[in-house]
């Protein structure tokens, strides 16, 4: 879509600042997505998710700072830098009094390229092609979920963002969308951004995650450096646990702690694994089963913002 | 460029005539003509034969009598050009062997419903340009609007023109029901009626059609600066109801708080004392100072400062909702 692809990241963020009177919303982001990736924003309520994308989108102006989008900065070049992008920014609002499809025809108006075929091949790649002509007060959440993605991707965007998109689908539709996210960031080179409360689904959908506290970035990760930080946990399921933790404890001095009748659960460096095993085999310990625990996204992601809850 | 415009506009027109609003309010327009034209139908008596048939003579008494008045009404100025402005059309008539019509005409019916249902028109526009721009606030539906590859002033333009399109629309609709109205209860006959008019002492015969809609622009002009109102305080506030209520409360009181104030001689720079510029051509100014020139550039000013705020607020401030 642009020339700049191959030497711009999709969106950046430079030292994002927004202030309402004297509150600092946002302060001091700065960060990249590429595309490509799945990038998700991550934080509790009220941490300015929605604000940074309604600032990525030119709905609110920055206090400091700037965004680019495919080099393109929301401030100074509008309509080069909003034309790359498809969002839907917290509930995909629209006009009740018509049908799905003359809201599509709608924002097909407002951009060029886009014509009935590409209408119509949208509306099926969202499943809407049963209810695409009844009103939209008609549709179900979901169904409007499943709009207000049609809608954002009409155009095809660069960037496609969305705030928590899956609020309101069923099993079956998180599942498309995450499925279709993924061919989006892989097959189109989309940089897709969302947010979402839903941490396992996070886990699942996004490449790399942004996590916001107080307007502030705590930290920018891969999901799988994220959740593995801090160590790995363990579960052995041995014959004799308690001489098992004995013998840990006596030879490596590691603490493992009861999680079952028979398994052990621990939490160490990766490197560590083989050590254990090795030492309990000479123990002459039976070992049954090695369990990794993945810690999922939610533990880490309370970790990390102090324990405070989420939702 | 003005492609995407038009797009724009059909986008804009798609929810104005997509609202179930919109058809109540065509009922009412051509639901209110029907009903004053029955009402007038029911109420004017039938024309005698004898007024067929002598019309020359009775205008000539009707001549002679004016003429005898005159001298005794050179006081008032304004009886006495009345007076005068009869006496020239009725001889025209004589002359050109126009006769009167001794009942309701249906030009005349086209010309009555004019003002009042202008009104209505206007209440309905200031309802058009105020959810236009309101509802996408209360909807949430101007953050999908707002981000794509046009300019926030685009989209106001936009909603403008087409609240003053539905304007043009309307006066389409009333011209064409109060014609067929007319026509239904005055006869289809009297269409082609002369149309007189009276200017610096002599007489002219010009179209009917012409001088509706002549006074149909007269009468926009305060329904453009209450419909522009309206969409300011819809910007400004992003509040409908407010806005609705606020430009119609001024619309209705405007014009009567100005006559209550007429003796000050500040209540000329106020907006209503400008709006009726038929105070000009068939009346007394508000106040004897105020010119055509002036009205007008009273006007200008307000129009202006209430585009200029509308479009600050509308194209500058945050989005929120
Ligand atoms: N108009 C406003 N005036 C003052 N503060 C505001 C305003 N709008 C939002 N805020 C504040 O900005 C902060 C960030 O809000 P935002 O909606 O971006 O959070 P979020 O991360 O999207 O939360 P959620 O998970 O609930 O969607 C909140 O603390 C909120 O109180
Ligand atoms: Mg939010």
């Amino acid at each position: 879509m642009s020339n700049n692809t191959t030497t711009d990241p999709a969106v950046r963020l430079e030292h994002v600042t927004k202030k309402i009177g004297r509150k600092t919303i946002i302060d001091d982001l700065s960060f990249e997505i590429n595309r490509g990736e799945v990038f998700g924003f991550l934080g509790p309520n009220g941490a300015g998710k929605t604000t940074t994308i309604r600032m990525i989108v030119g709905l609110m102006r920055m206090t400091k700072g700037n965004i680019y989008i495919q080099g393109h900065s929301i401030r100074g070049a509008f309509k080069e830098a909003i034309r790359q992008v498809g969002a839907i920014v917290e509930n995909p609002e629209m006009y009740k009094f018509l049908t799905g499809y003359q809201n599509l025809v709608h924002y097909a108006r407002m951009v060029s390229g886009v014509d009935k075929e590409r209408i119509d091949e949208v509306v099926k790649r969202v499943h809407l092609e049963n209810s695409i002509h009844d009103k939209v007060k008609k549709y179900s959440l979901g169904m409007r979920q499943r709009l207000g993605v049609a809608q954002a991707l009409l155009h095809r965007p660069a960037v496609l963002i969305l705030d928590e998109p899956t609020n309101g689908l069923d099993p079956q539709g998180i599942h498309d969308l995450r499925h279709y996210l993924h061919q989006l960031s892989r097959e189109e080179h989309v940089a897709v951004v969302v947010s979402s409360h839903l941490l396992s689904e996070m886990q699942l959908m996004c490449d790399r995650i942004g996590i916001l506290q107080k307007g502030k970035l705590v930290g920018v990760e891969t999901v799988n450096t994220f959740v593995n930080e801090g160590g790995q946990t363990v579960r052995l399921t041995v014959d004799d646990c308690a001489f098992a933790a004995k013998v840990i404890k006596d030879k490596l001095s590691l603490e493992a702690v009861l999680a079952d009748d028979d398994t052990l659960e621990m939490t160490l460096e990766k490197e560590k694994i083989p050590v254990i095993i090795d030492t309990l085999v000479l123990s002459k310990v039976k070992i049954y089963a090695v369990v990794a625990v993945k810690k999922s996204l939610e533990q880490r992601f309370l970790e990390v913002t102090g324990g405070k809850s989420v939702e | 460029m003005l492609n995407k415009f038009a797009g724009l506009l059909q986008n804009e027109n798609m929810k104005i005539y997509r609202r179930g609003s919109f058809k109540v309010m065509i009922a009412i327009l051509i639901g209110l003509v029907l009903l004053v034209g029955m009402i007038l139908r029911f109420n004017t008596p039938q024309p005698s034969t004898t007024a067929t048939t002598h019309w020359k003579q009775q205008l000539q008494a009707q001549i002679n009598q004016d003429k005898k008045q005159l001298p005794s009404l050179k006081a008032d100025k304004q009886v006495y050009e009345t007076f005068k402005k009869n006496i020239a059309i009725n001889q025209y008539r004589i002359k050109h062997n126009l006769k009167p019509s001794s009942s309701e005409t249906l030009w005349q019916f086209v010309m009555a419903v004019a003002g009042n249902m202008i009104t209505i028109i206007g209440v309905f526009t200031v309802i058009v340009v105020a959810t236009s721009i309101a509802s996408e606030f209360d909807s949430g539906t101007i953050k999908l609007l707002l981000i794509r590859p046009i300019y926030r002033t685009e989209i106001l333009l936009s909603k403008y023109v087409s609240a003053l399109l539905f304007t043009v629309l309307s006066l389409i609709v009333l011209f064409v029901a109060s014609w067929i109205v007319g026509g239904i209860c005055f006869g289809f006959d009297s269409a082609s009626e002369a149309h007189l008019v009276y200017s610096n002492g002599v007489v002219h015969q010009t179209s009917w059609t012409l001088a509706v809609w002549q006074t149909y622009l007269l009468d926009c002009v305060s329904l453009v600066m209450t419909v522009t109102a309206a969409g300011l305080i819809a910007a400004v506030f992003r509040n409908g109801g407010l806005a609705i209520g606020l430009s119609i409360f001024m619309m209705m009181a405007g014009p009567i708080a100005v006559q209550l104030l007429s003796r000050f001689d500040w209540v000329k720079y106020i907006l209503f004392a400008n709006t009726d510029l038929t105070q000009y051509t068939n009346g007394v100014p508000l106040r004897s100072e105020m010119t055509l020139g002036f009205s007008i550039a009273v006007l200008a000013v307000y129009y202006s400062v209430f585009v200029l705020v509308g479009w600050v607020f509308f194209t500058r401030r945050d989005i929120k909702a």
